[in-house]
């Protein structure tokens, strides 16, 4: 009966069917079940126990990137990260990115306190899609080194 | 016996030699432009200049997963060896693009985001897709049969292709780390400077050519070793 159809077109077509079973799949779930960030809003609706390991992405709100210098060369940062809606205060004592600016995205990892604030092991900075030259006698806004 | 040898009528003029000169000029060129007339970027620097190489390989590696597709399908259709030389050769060079691009963007992931690697979403599915056109390669080693190689590669082909469009979009499908497309966009014109879009696209002409160059050499080296193959028998 294979010869008669011809195997051939039996086997583009199951090609095709699975590529598009695939493709549904992968296109329906990737978006919820692959949570690489949670956002403050999502994180508070979640309520995320303290000590659990996950990864907040939002916003450095202004005014709130801050440094505090502590006995034998330790330094200890803490910034606002936002989505306009929940603010987390993130606590981090490890060494943050150039590109860390407020206004700008970032992503930090680590685990809730007991009191509410996030104690971040590490903090990755996020640049958005746009590219621009930087407008004459000014310095591009990368910093080298903190503060 | 399936006809396999090309019928030579007219000779095809040579030229693959032409194609390799306005490769190496044009990625020259473009290379220069990147370096020296692009403008700095108001935000990162220097560091965002991999993003002529970065870009460009991504698009093309898309691109050869496309032909791959299209070339698996004709050979399923109308059984010509010369689609599965076309499938093996973009194939190949697909998977070296996307090595590339996997490297340049790790190399400008770490002084600007922070890390040389995350799983997040975009990083994902490229590494997916990375593994699945490998993953090709070796499946076609299994077999000595020639038709039995070809038909299993060719399905595989177009089930594999179903990820590259899942890469561009899973930055929009989820919260990640890599940013938005800049140019591949639906809403608004590309978000770049115009010096920097010429500059992109004097780079994508260039890889483009090389693509080609690449293409037409593996395409003619695959013909020749099955012209060998069916010559012995």
């Amino acid at each position: 009966m294979l010869e008669r159809i011809g195997a051939r077109r039996v086997l583009i077509v199951a090609a095709l069917g699975v590529a598009v079973l695939v493709g549904t799949v992968a296109a329906t779930n990737l978006a919820s079940s692959t949570v690489y960030y949670l956002t403050p809003s999502e994180a508070k609706a979640r309520n995320i126990p303290s000590k659990q390991i996950v990864r907040l992405g939002g916003q450095v709100k202004a005014d709130t990137l801050k440094v505090a210098f502590g006995g034998g060369g330790t330094a200890t940062f803490s910034l606002v990260i936002t989505d306009g809606v929940e603010d987390v205060l993130v606590i981090a004592d490890g060494a943050l990115p150039g590109l860390l600016r407020e206004g700008a995205g970032a992503v930090v990892e680590g685990a809730f306190l007991p009191d509410g604030t996030f104690h971040a092991d590490q903090v990755i900075a996020k640049h958005d899609e746009v590219y621009t030259a930087p407008t004459v006698g000014a310095t591009p806004a990368h910093r080298t080194s903190f503060p | 016996m399936i006809e396999t040898t090309i019928p030579r009528g007219t000779p095809l003029p040579r030229i693959r030699p032409w194609l390799g000169i306005a490769a190496a000029a044009s990625f020259v060129v473009a290379s220069a432009m990147a370096l020296f007339w692009a403008p700095t970027d108001a935000v990162q620097g220097d560091v965002y200049r991999i993003l002529y190489v970065h870009v460009p390989l991504a698009w093309l590696a898309y691109l050869a997963f496309v032909v791959v597709f299209l070339a698996s399908v004709a050979w399923l259709w109308t059984k010509r060896p010369f689609f599965d030389a076309v499938a093996v050769a973009s194939a190949e060079i697909g998977v070296l693009f996307t090595g590339l691009f996997l490297v340049a963007g790790s190399i400008w992931a770490k002084p600007t985001w922070g890390v040389w690697w995350t799983w997040e979403p975009r990083l994902v599915t490229t590494a997916i897709m990375f593994v699945m056109y490998v993953g090709y390669l070796l499946l076609r080693g299994l077999s000595t049969d020639f038709s039995r190689r070809a038909t299993r590669a060719a399905v595989f082909g177009i089930v594999a292709v179903i990820d590259v469009p899942i890469v561009h979009l899973s930055v929009l499908w989820a919260n990640s780390l890599h940013q938005l497309p800049t140019v591949l966009r639906i809403a608004g014109s590309p978000a770049l400077d115009t010096p920097m879009l010429v500059t992109l696209m004097a780079s994508l002409g260039a890889y483009t050519l090389v693509y080609a160059y690449f293409m037409s050499a593996r395409v003619s080296l695959e013909l020749a070793r099955q012209g060998r193959l069916w010559t012995r028998t």
